[in-house]
């Protein structure tokens, strides 16, 4: 088994995961990690795919797609951490609730 | 041998991220954050991508860790236990409820399992479509750095390294507008603790000069204006909370210049090769190497204020309560 045959499957159980735990997690801050998550699987999938591309050096586009993914990742996350804290300001919430 | 390395480090990565989204506790959830990306960083370097797994752990786990440690502040679990008691109180859990719980959740569960069958033959089953490594390694030669990384980053592909740094801004300013323009400026409290503020002092010069490094060093090797402003972001925020918050100390006009500048060097210099009549951001090869050296520099700059600033309006947002319980 080629190391990123490992890293492939893997990304894919991290996408679900975090795909779970976008459904599941009730608190504002565990929804946000969970798309993290869901992200970090993608961004494995592609670097795993570098790998398997690789010549002298694994192939650099995917490399540099995901460097700006994750950078745009915590870019809408922050906002998301912020718009998070801003409703609990604002109502005393932590979650979604179906209550009101 | 080194197949078992990375056997444990996927089933590590899967246990952190399960865990994290299991845990109990919000602090715990954080915790184990930093830890899962950590080890995706670890992961990363097993699979040869070391400047995807330097942003990983220090932009990623990092600085969204830290985010998230600050909000814990805001979220304490003990507001978060009072709450649940006051719930419980008012209406006691009934067995209805978990009943009809029941049912979403079995469905959700099938789906996802379905889902995790779907996506695991589907990357196992991708047809091998030979990359681009092959024409990236062609043209390296005229893209004025050694390091294929950091030739795609800021020569092949400088139109998306441009957006990226568009949308840092972007975000900044949708937090500004998430958080109130009153959050603007506000003075930092000084830390009272003097080791605490000798540590900050001590560590500056050696973050900055670390910096400096990864940015030069990204010509070469694995690094590069990203790394390097995370890591200049890092002494704003840790100035920010040792009490001399930055952005506050200089003028307005000045923050927003230095917030600015990436976009805009690199903006007009794109332009600036149109008009010699070449396409958007194809540097002369001749000039390639010290052009992409001086984007990448002010680029750092611009990020590292971005991440700065996106911080320091994040952690002054808990204080805005404080302030109305103390006017009514």
């Amino acid at each position: 088994m080629e190391t990123y045959q490992i890293y492939i499957l893997t990304s894919a159980v991290l996408f679900v995961i975090g795909m779970g735990g976008v459904f599941m997690a009730r608190h504002f801050i565990k929804k946000i990690i969970a798309t993290i998550i869901m992200g970090g699987g993608v961004f494995l999938c592609f670097v795993s795919f570098a790998q398997r591309d690789a010549l002298t050096f694994a192939d650099p586009v995917p490399h540099a797609l995901v460097i700006t993914g994750i950078v745009v990742a915590v870019a809408s996350a922050a906002f998301a951490l912020a718009l998070a804290r801003r409703i609990y300001q604002l109502t005393g919430e932590e979650s979604f609730t179906n209550d009101k | 041998m080194s197949v078992l390395i990375d056997l444990l480090l996927a089933i590590l990565t899967v246990y952190l991220a399960l865990q994290c989204l299991l845990a109990q506790r919000l602090s715990q959830s954080v915790f184990l954050f930093f830890a899962f990306g950590l080890a995706l960083a670890l992961a990363w370097v097993r699979l040869g991508a070391v400047d995807v797994a330097i942003t990983e752990a220090a932009i990623a786990a990092g600085f969204m860790g830290v985010l998230f440690l600050d909000a814990l502040r805001d979220f304490s679990p003990a507001v978060s236990e009072n709450q649940e008691d006051l719930k419980a109180v008012q209406n006691p859990p009934s067995k209805n409820a978990t009943k009809s719980l029941l049912l979403p959740r079995l469905a959700l569960g099938l789906g996802l399992g379905l889902f995790l069958l779907i996506a695991l033959e589907a990357v196992w089953k991708t047809p091998d479509g030979g990359g681009l490594t092959a024409a990236a390694v062609a043209l390296l030669p005229e893209s004025g750095v050694e390091h294929p990384v950091t030739a795609v980053l800021l020569n092949f592909r400088a139109y998306d390294t441009w957006l990226e740094i568009g949308v840092i801004l972007l975000g900044l300013l949708a937090i500004y507008a998430a958080g109130g323009i009153n959050l603007y400026r506000k003075p930092g409290v000084a830390a009272k603790d003097p080791l605490l503020r000798q540590v900050i002092l001590f560590s500056t010069p050696v973050l900055f000069l670390f910096g400096a490094f990864l940015l030069y060093f990204g010509k070469t090797g694995p690094g590069g204006a990203f790394q390097a402003a995370v890591l200049w972001g890092a002494i704003g925020i840790m100035l920010h909370l040792g009490g001399w918050p930055v952005f506050a100390v200089l003028p307005r006009w000045l923050g927003q210049l230095i917030l600015t500048l990436g976009l805009g060097f690199f903006l007009v210099l794109g332009f600036l090769f149109m008009a010699r009549g070449d396409a958007l951001f194809e540097y002369p090869p001749a000039y390639a190497g010290i052009l992409i050296l001086i984007v990448e520099t002010l680029a750092a700059i611009s990020i590292a204020a971005a991440l700065t600033t996106i911080y320091a309006n994040i952690n002054q947002m808990q204080e805005e309560p404080k302030q109305n319980e103390s006017t009514t």
